[in-house]
């Protein structure tokens, strides 16, 4: 889409008042007042000095005036400008937020706010945070006045050279992480007998720490940007079979790594990795699904919470085979105290999943796309309110579940431990992973790029299509399963309301921020998506709103994801050549958006 | 507008045809069409069958059917109004627009502190309809913005991507704006306040009828039908159907056309804010998370009348109401399942399912066979 040229100075503008507005969005939703408490950066005795209410604002005007003063392709503007722009910028950012705290004076006063913390948000929020105390005029004027000051300095970043750039900005990122991560991290370097005075004080970072985080990332990161470039070029003249070596002692040496990861991190980061491994096998299982076959599922859940529930009722000692008389209902025993053991109940659980799967899958199957979604929703859900329901509970727990009592089954207990349960899953995943890297260049992984690219073509050069949705879904499900029956494990107890469609969300936010279709994209997306919001409790709270921004946003600016596939990479720039040529055929006269409306519907 | 859907978008093909050959078996059984009659089979008997016990126990009187089959009305004209949405913007993009359950909500959830305010200063009661007024113009104006802001950030971008992607955007669009109402407004179900002209009840037909229902079904009619002579008699309506037909010719014939996909987005979003405010009516509380299950249910209201059709997205919405209401207690009860009611969502995604699965096109599409 051709965009229009606009004056950098009213670029800056622009920018500056979405910076203003997602200031206020910040402090609307609430995010300011309750991160008023929590320090960022404090003095050597824990004194307050920045409070991560402040640094939200920080941060947004530092990006706005960065991203104001770095100019478009074609203008590149003088360092004197580029300052300007930012002081620009940040003014303008600064002056709409202090609009929005005269504006909701203005309400409050006139009684049209009327809530129960009302009071509240006019005390502590405006006058007290918003306005530093100072009254409207005052606080306003330090507000434009700070606003400005901090667009300056983000635009001086762009007068550096790009190699010292990056470690700035690098080193500026991870003190940032190194505070916001102090929960988890002041545990385990305490942990490990090393006292945290010096690095922590009052839930921030101190001055000297923030320096040493400060200087050590950016140092390293300087080191490797003199060295990378060598190390990078001399892989890249290996011959093609050194190379393969070189990457699968990558990969072998992240596998011993991960063997070691939990005895080396401790109890907490190991109960993380299980649900992070979790998510993982899920995001394995869509993959193929939606990566590989290109059928969106919205009802994968549904997949889930039969691995989970089967593997409840076949092993806990609460499930209706067991409690009836108290003992096992057909003597297959295995040791255990429920039904039958994990061991046995696993390879019932996949194959009950996968028939589960065939059979949600074949009367869906032939519709396209959007609306496929839809329908796999709708059997998602109708099988989590069945699951709810009073009708199933003898069989099924209703809204209570299942629980696994107190007198676990010993082989399950050993299972229980998140160090075992860990290896388990971590062979899980790794079959998955296998099992889907064989799969995308065989028979079958052709067969589904070409259904994915036209369904139509793909049926006409004699694909059954069918017979390849219904293997993309039955895997999925099966390997959907296997991650359900390691969380009632782990959870030790299976209810309705951890099968919602949010899962099925997630698991798709997962692979979308990795990159649909790409193995490693599913690990990335599951760290940084799963992993990150649990070492990041105190946000926990808005882990949903960044992953329907973080949806938005890849699909937008990114759609191939963090780490791409190569195939889909071209597929979807096949799209945008296709637009640019018809583009150039339409000519100047007809408006740009227009073009694009051949392919909305070739999907 | 449902023959221009049938047109441009390429259905999903009828479930596989019989095999030609008369009298001789097929060589092998087909799976796909195995389950279909199977499922079909269950489904019928399963609805005959509870129907004809639960008559039989005669534990409901004719009164108390009228009375759900008008309670399934009211509702059914709530969806009705939300389908539209779906319906006008499937229309002309042809895409789901999955978020706009959320501007549904937010209309309704912001309302509720206009409602607060005019109660605070005594307006609400003393001069209520004028407040009904204020309510409806904020719910309204709030739902608009949302529905074009949603439009310009999440999907102008993406026109002619391919079609998954402004699903996957619409969905993420969704859960954003869930949780930004929540930060906004709180996480708890809240209560309007109460408004006196809205309570009690008249007597119609020998049964008595609440008020906030008829008003309801009314208001949701009179929106109705004024959207549908908007899109049949003005000129916009006519550019709306233009562009609905083929975007490249109407631009060529002088239709502004990304004016007239902003102006489907704020009607769309006007009557989802409108419908906010009679889901208020009959319903009485808000919360964040409203818009997803009502979002969804006008979704299939609208599937089930046949998208990208008005007069489908009406019937489906009222057809769906009474379902609904209706359904469960009607199939359910006789079959000895308790509490019948908790299996009310089942309706509408069963609904839903089995229209997609057997006939694509909804009530008022087009027949299968006939589409492209």
């Amino acid at each position: 889409m051709a965009e229009k040229v606009r004056t950098p100075t009213r670029r800056a503008v622009i920018i500056g008042v979405i910076a203003g507005v997602v200031g206020i969005y910040l402090a609307a939703t609430g995010n300011i007042l309750r991160f008023h408490t929590r320090n960022v950066l404090t003095t050597a005795d824990g004194e307050g000095i920045l409070q991560l209410s402040y640094t939200f604002l920080l941060l947004v005007i530092l990006a706005a005036a960065y991203r104001a003063a770095r100019g478009t392709s074609e203008q590149q503007p003088d360092p004197a400008r580029r300052i300007g722009l930012g002081v620009l910028t940040g003014g303008v950012a600064g002056a709409v937020v202090a609009l929005f705290v005269a504006a909701m004076k203005a309400l409050i006063e006139g009684g049209l706010i009327v809530t129960e913390i009302t009071p509240e948000i006019r005390a502590v929020l405006l006058d007290d945070i918003l306005l530093f105390g100072r009254g409207l005029g005052a606080g306003s004027a330090l507000l434009i006045g700070l606003g400005a000051a901090l667009g300056a300095v983000a635009a001086s970043v762009h007068l550096l050279d790009r190699n010292n750039r990056r470690p700035l900005m690098v080193g500026f990122v991870a003190t940032l992480l190194v505070s916001l991560m102090e929960p988890l991290l002041r545990v385990i370097i305490e942990g490990l007998g090393v006292d945290t005075a010096w690095l922590y004080q009052s839930r921030g970072l101190t001055v000297t720490g923030a320096i040493i985080v400060f200087v050590v990332v950016a140092g390293l990161l300087t080191a490797w940007t003199r060295r990378g470039d060598l190390v990078r070029e001399r892989v890249r003249q290996l011959p093609t079979q050194q190379r393969s070596v070189l990457r699968w002692s990558t990969i072998a040496l992240f596998i011993l790594f991960l063997l070691f990861l939990p005895s080396l991190a401790g109890l907490r980061v190991s109960e993380v990795l299980t649900t992070i491994g979790i998510y993982v096998l899920l995001g394995l299982g869509l993959n193929i699904v939606v990566g590989y076959a290109g059928l969106l599922d919205l009802g994968y859940v549904a997949f889930f919470a039969v691995g989970a529930y089967v593997t409840a009722i076949l092993t806990f000692r609460s499930s209706f085979l067991v409690s009836e008389s108290g003992v096992s209902v057909a003597q297959l025993d295995l040791g255990d105290k429920g039904f039958t053991n994990f061991w046995v109940a696993l390879p019932i659980v996949v194959i009950l999943a996968v028939i589960i799967g065939v059979l949600i899958g074949a009367p869906v199957l032939r519709l396209r796309g959007d609306y496929l979604a839809i329908v796999t929703l709708g059997f998602g859900e109708i099988i989590r309110v069945l699951v709810a329901s009073d009708w199933l509970r003898p069989w099924l727990g209703g809204a209570q579940g299942i629980i696994a009592p107190d007198d676990i089954p010993p082989a399950t207990l050993e299972l229980r431990k998140p160090a075992n349960l860990y290896f388990l899953i971590l062979a899980a995943v790794l079959l998955a992973a296998f099992i889907s890297y064989r799969l995308v260049d065989s028979r079958v992984g052709r067969a589904w790029a070409a259904m994915r690219e036209d369904e139509s073509v793909a049926e006409a050069m004699g694909i059954s299509v069918i017979k390849y949705k219904l293997l993309a879904f039955a895997i999925g499900a099966g390997i959907a399963s296997l991650g359900g029956a390691f969380f009632a494990v782990k959870i030790g107890s299976v209810f309705p309301n951890s099968f919602k469609l949010i899962v099925s969300i997630n698991v798709l936010a997962v692979i979308i921020l990795g990159g649909m279709g790409s193995i490693p994209g599913v690990i990335v997306g599951s760290i940084v998506l799963v992993g990150l919001p649990e070492l990041l409790r105190e946000f926990a709270e808005y882990r949903l709103l960044f992953y329907g921004a973080i949806l938005v946003a890849i699909m937008i600016y990114k759609p191939e994801g963090l780490v791409p596939n190569k195939r889909r990479v071209r597929e979807l720039h096949e799209v945008d050549e296709e637009e640019a040529q018809f583009a150039k055929r339409a000519g100047e006269d007809t408006a740009a958006p227009v073009v694009t409306a051949g392919g909305s519907d070739e999907k | 507008m449902a023959e221009q859907t049938a047109e441009r978008e390429a259905p999903p093909p009828p479930p596989s045809a019989p095999r030609r050959r008369r009298l001789a078996l097929p060589e092998r059984i087909p799976v796909r069409g195995t389950i279909l009659v199977i499922l079909s089979i269950a489904i019928v008997l399963g609805v005959v069958i509870g129907t004809a016990s639960t008559l039989r126990t005669g534990r409901f009187t004719g009164a108390n059917w009228i009375d759900l089959v008008i309670n399934g009305v009211a509702r059914g004209s709530v969806y009705a109004l939300i389908a539209m949405g779906y319906t006008l913007v499937y229309g002309i993009l042809f895409m789901i627009n999955f978020a706009h359950g959320e501007v549904f909500m937010a209309g309704a959830f912001t309302a509720l502190f206009a409602a607060f305010a005019l109660e605070e200063h005594g307006v609400l009661n003393s001069n209520p309809i004028l407040s009904i007024g204020i309510l409806f113009l904020v719910s309204m104006v709030t739902s608009m913005t949302v529905a074009l802001l949603l439009e310009r950030v999440a999907y102008r971008p993406l026109r002619g991507a391919p079609r998954l992607v402004p699903l996957i955007t619409a969905i993420g669009a969704s859960l954003f704006l869930q949780y930004t109402f929540r930060g906004l407004y709180s996480a708890q179900a809240r209560a309007y306040p109460r408004i006196n002209i809205m309570e009690g009840s008249w007597t119609m037909f020998g049964a008595a009828v609440a008020r906030a229902q008829v008003v309801v079904i009314l208001g949701a009619l009179a929106l109705m039908i004024g959207l549908y002579l908007f899109i049949a008699r003005t000129r916009t309506g006519r550019s709306m159907r233009a562009v609905g037909e083929d975007k490249e010719i109407a631009s060529l014939m002088g239709i502004n056309v990304d004016r007239t996909i902003v102006t489907t987005f704020a009607i769309g979003g006007l009557l989802a804010g409108a419908a906010g405010i009679l889901y208020v009516f009959l319903f009485n509380q808000v919360i964040f998370t409203m818009g997803f299950f009502a979002g969804i249910k006008a979704f299939t209201a609208a599937v089930l009348g046949g998208i990208g059709s008005i007069a489908g997205a009406a019937i489906g919405g009222v057809l769906l109401g009474v379902f609904e209401a209706v359904g469960p207690i009607l199939f359910l009860t006789g079959a000895g399942i308790d509490s019948p009611n908790q299996l009310q969502p089942v309706v509408a995604f069963g609904i839903l399912v089995l229209v997609l699965i057997f006939r694509p096109g909804g009530i008022l599409g087009a027949p299968e066979e006939k589409r492209a």
